[in-house]
């Protein structure tokens, strides 16, 4: 049976490569929400394909606005699938270590109130 | 799945945004009581591995793509639809703050749709049907539909009540889309549980592993 460090280890790289496939392999069509809306606004049929230049109308009045570090998985168009490469791996290592690290945290504040 | 913030108003995200922390203070109270040496690495490499799966968005014909959302994985597994809102929250905080996957006032909807009702949704169908099948793969794959499918439809409900989309339209092609994403989660979910459970068969939740199930 694999001990803890070989699982983790596997974990990772099963995810890594999953990640890695997915910067060269996903599919660019909207997902299914952003394809509902094209639909309810008129762009797209309910079951035909996405027109090239369908772009999701958004109203932003009483919205909040955010603009993330590494929107869509990219660092831009000009690294194109190596900036995707590196969003992805930091995504999953920071999944990793976030949960990791809040997990082992409430973890040892278990221990230390048995202790006491 | 993930709601952006141009689709819901702030006051409407930050209601759903209290009903989510209400859920997720007893995720983190789940975590205190039972994280131990063996559920660690699990919950880690599920969060790694849900985030890689989420960005990975898989053609479903009809213009549309989807990704799997991993609730009803995480919840099986570690055997508490409260294991997957903790997994499922602090990877959704990752995406919207990073990546601008799913908006911050809209962080909330998500939650409840993907952690919350996701991880309910697939908990509570498969304990039901591995009670009357015996039947790891059957229990698990439709538990995982579902799991996609109702957070679907729930979010098309928000979006109603957002004003964003007509109800029976955004019902109808929600539904749709996540019914065939539904499958390849279903598929993906049964593999990811066959393999953890190959594995690891001491970190699996008891239920997943009797000696029936697999």
């Amino acid at each position: 049976m694999m001990d803890n460090k070989t699982f983790i280890i596997a974990g990772i790289v099963v995810a890594l490569l999953i990640g890695v496939v997915a910067v060269f392999m996903a599919s660019g069509d909207p997902d299914g929400l952003e394809s509902t809306a094209l639909v309810v606004q008129g762009q797209k049929e309910l079951t035909g394909s996405t027109p090239e230049d369908a772009e999701i109308e958004e109203d932003l009045t009483g919205k909040f606005s955010y603009s993330s570090p590494m929107p869509d998985y990219s660092l831009g168009d000009s690294l194109g699938s190596i900036g995707g490469l590196i969003a992805i791996i930091v995504g999953t290592f920071l999944a990793f270590v976030v949960v990791f690290g809040i997990a082992y945290g409430l973890k040892a504040r278990k221990t230390s109130k048995i202790n006491q | 799945m993930h709601i952006p913030d141009a689709f819901i108003p702030i006051w409407q995200g930050s209601i759903y945004w209290i009903i989510a922390l209400v859920f997720v203070a007893l995720a983190l109270r789940w975590a205190r009581n039972e994280m131990n040496e063996e559920k660690l690495p699990l919950v880690a490499v599920l969060a790694a591995g849900i985030f890689a799966l989420q960005s990975f968005n898989l053609p479903v014909s009809m213009g549309t793509s989807g990704h799997l959302v991993g609730g009803a994985l995480a919840a099986i597994l570690l055997g508490s639809p409260f294991a997957a809102v903790f997994i499922l929250t602090l990877v959704l905080i990752v995406q919207a703050v990073l990546f601008g996957d799913g908006g911050i006032t809209t962080l909330g909807a998500n939650i409840i749709n993907m952690g919350v009702i996701g991880g309910f949704v697939g908990f509570y169908t498969f304990k039901g049907l591995m009670g009357m099948t015996k039947n790891m793969p059957i229990s698990g794959f439709l538990a995982a539909w579902l799991a996609c499918l109702i957070p679907a439809l729930a979010c098309a409900g928000e979006m109603f009540l957002a004003g964003t989309f007509p109800l029976a339209e955004g019902l109808v092609a929600m539904g749709i889309y996540h019914a065939i994403i539904g499958v390849i989660e279903g598929f993906v979910t049964v593999a990811a549980i066959y393999l953890i459970t190959t594995a690891r068969p001491d970190l699996v939740d008891s239920k997943v592993s009797s000696p029936a199930g697999v």
